[in-house]
């Protein structure tokens, strides 16, 4: 359970208000929210190093002492699963790298860290769908017998369409992806529709069919990060160039650029058009914490009424576990501003106790 | 990789070709490997960590390549014809030959190698033996030497073995499938049985990538029995090594791995090579397959009289 904003806030309000002149606006408390939750989120990250060399150095023990156990969960709850969005080579023509604009994609712009890209490289079949029927989970497809094409249940499906329900390239917008629950025995022709996990085709207006693409679930591969120092000597390499197992790809700005460029899983050995396409590569990345926003909806009293149910209400994302910490950071940034060293001092107590009883 | 029903087994889900997975059970993948070794020998409470999988890759390769130089003895096969100017064109797979038969009549003969080169390039040269250049200073070059061409030609003598002959182990010339000899003037001297073949030798040329035969084997059906490195044209999905070499491959990556790092201590290097020579050893001698059996047979022959 995450921290709750109105319990920080009214902490922080009961410590720092000691003398009645020391609020806090909502506006202000946000900020200094914003700041403690940041650097905290950033700390997590430094502790779990740090508790691997203790735990390496069998300081650390198992079951409810597991304390890596605690700081990797906290870490995976801002973790994502997005599919990257294809640049257009068209518009970029001077891509990185010198290469292809085809294996070019963007990375989500709320990344911290980008832990592991990859993707399917074993692409059954891909087409486009005849129809579309409103909140249904059948891809159809009456040019298709999937009976024929190797398709098992539990294989991927994914909406490529730039239209319909699953707008591409937005990324981690649900519904982009389901898989295959079964090919449907009462359609005509026979072996012409999927009954899919979710409703992925459902915009019968799209002129010519939404696109879709289905890929064996089995054989994932992950896309490997190669520092720019040596992406030339590893494609050079006879035992080391990048393959459709054993993809890579390097880090230009937002961008990435992936390894081979040339290949959808459709042909062995590679052919010439064997593009790398959209929804082709997808990525496990720590986002970064949501700005916390304490909202309210009228002032009663002179004092603003808390109200959760504002569109922009965001609470913290850490867990309650964090609050005595978030309290204590706020306090430091709220002492400075109502210039009362106490208030700041016991931020910076609270906070080494914290750090020496966990450490 | 899960592991395949009966029915994909024998038949390949009756995709083509149906035989794929014949015999498969007996070898690991390269796949396998890589993601075993980076799931189970590398991690942060592991001996190795922060490495890329492209080094394991490499080191898995490598290690793979060197088994199929000597202890895994998967031979490759292939047969084709030799063409008129004696010359069998290695396969693209080549590393080393293991043996090279003649196949004849129904019967297959091996070959010996002639360590008395057969072949040579050569240089144009005018009629004071100058060489000769082309308008960029590089030096022209016939398509065949002399030596090729006596070779090819069946001007090239060679030894003759036939004990009912008279000409037996005598200096002659074997062309087109018929030998013919100079007249014998005095005696003769020692046989060089490094080359006293009544069949055709051979000679391979490894840079040009060819084997050169003596003359007599235009248009005859060799046997190229050879080793390749194992790493299947790049397919790296269809790389893999024997089970029973499976530990030994872990072992030589960790090895490999441990030895190039900097902060690495000297006795986990030597403790991951004897780790690795010890395997090797044991997987070597399992695939030897010394059975009990066999080895009685052969030592029924041990009170026989050497006469």
């Amino acid at each position: 359970m995450p921290a709750s904003i109105n319990a920080v806030r009214n902490t922080v309000l009961a410590i720092a208000n000691k003398n009645n002149y020391g609020y806090i606006s909502p506006q202000d408390f946000n900020l200094y929210a914003k700041q403690a939750q940041m650097d905290m989120f950033e700390d997590y990250f430094y502790q779990y190093n740090n508790w691997i060399n203790r735990e390496n150095a069998r300081s650390s023990g198992t079951g409810y002492a597991d304390i890596i156990k605690g700081l990797e969960e906290v870490i995976d709850s801002f973790s994502v699963q997005a599919f990257l969005a294809q640049l257009n080579p068209v518009a970029v023509p001077n891509v990185p790298s010198g290469l292809s604009g085809s294996a070019v994609y963007s990375l989500p712009s709320d990344y911290y860290l980008i832990n592991k890209l990859y993707r399917y490289p074993t692409r059954r079949i891909s087409g486009t769908t005849s129809n579309s029927i409103p909140n249904s989970t059948l891809l159809i497809d009456t040019s298709q017998d999937f009976f024929t094409t190797g398709v098992q249940p539990g294989d991927i499906v994914i909406n490529t369409s730039a239209t319909g329900a699953a707008p591409y390239p937005a990324t981690g917008v649900p519904g982009l992806q389901g898989w295959v629950q079964n090919i449907s025995n009462t359609a005509s022709p026979a072996g012409s529709s999927i009954v899919c996990s979710a409703a992925l085709f459902v915009d019968p207006a799209v002129a010519g069919g939404e696109g879709y693409a289905i890929y064996d679930a089995n054989n994932i591969v992950e896309v490997e990060r190669v520092s720019q120092r040596k992406i030339f000597n590893l494609t050079s390499s006879n035992l080391t160039y990048p393959t459709p197992q054993y993809p890579c790809y390097v880090l230009d700005g937002n961008l990435i650029s992936v390894y081979p460029t040339i290949w959808d899983g459709l042909n062995d050995p590679f052919t010439i058009g064997d593009g790398m396409g959209p929804c082709d590569v997808k990525a496990q990345y720590i986002r970064y914490p949501r700005n916390p926003n304490w909202t309210f909806a009228s002032l009663v009293g002179g004092e603003p009424l808390f109200d959760q149910s504002q569109v922009d209400f965001q609470d913290f994302e850490l867990p309650s576990s964090d609050e005595p910490a978030l309290v204590a950071k706020i306090c430091q940034y709220v002492g400075i501003e109502i210039r009362e060293a106490e208030v700041v001092q016991f931020g910076q107590t609270e906070e080494q106790v914290d750090t020496q009883e966990t450490s | 990789m899960a592991y395949i029903t009966d029915y994909e087994y024998y038949e390949n889900n009756q995709v083509s070709p149906q035989d794929e997975n014949w015999g498969s059970y007996q070898y690991v993948t390269l796949d396998d490997i890589v993601n075993n070794f980076m799931l189970m020998y590398q991690g942060n409470n592991e001996l190795i960590n922060n490495i890329n999988r492209y080094q394991v890759l490499f080191f898995a390769k490598r290690a793979i390549q060197e088994l199929n130089y000597d202890a895994m003895k998967e031979i490759k096969i292939l047969q084709l014809q030799v063409n008129d100017q004696l010359r069998f064109v290695l396969p693209p797979d080549y590393v080393n030959w293991v043996r090279i038969s003649l196949y004849k009549n129904g019967v297959l003969m091996p070959l010996t190698e002639n360590i008395q080169t057969n072949w040579s390039g050569a240089y144009l040269q005018d009629n004071e033996y100058r060489v000769l250049f082309d308008a960029y200073g590089d030096v022209l070059k016939p398509n065949d030497s002399q030596l090729d061409l006596d070779r090819i030609t069946g001007q090239k003598k060679s030894i003759y073995l036939n004990a009912g002959s008279p000409y037996n182990g005598a200096m002659g010339y074997l062309y087109e499938g018929a030998w013919y000899f100079d007249y014998q003037i005095g005696a003769r001297f020692g046989l060089n049985t490094e080359t006293a073949n009544s069949n055709p030798t051979f000679n391979i040329n490894k840079r040009a990538g060819v084997i050169n035969f003596s003359s007599g084997m235009a248009a005859e059906s060799v046997v190229l029995e050879y080793i390749s490195d194992g790493m299947e044209k790049g397919k790296d999905s269809k790389v893999s090594v024997n089970k029973l070499f499976e530990d030994y491959i872990y072992a030589a990556i960790k090895y490999s791995i441990l030895n190039n790092r900097l902060s690495a201590q000297e006795y986990i290097i030597n403790r991951a090579r004897k780790d690795k020579s010890s395997l090797l050893r044991n997987a070597k001698l399992r695939l030897s397959n010394m059975h009990p059996g066999r080895l009685l047979m052969n030592m029924r022959g041990q009170a026989k009289w050497i006469k």
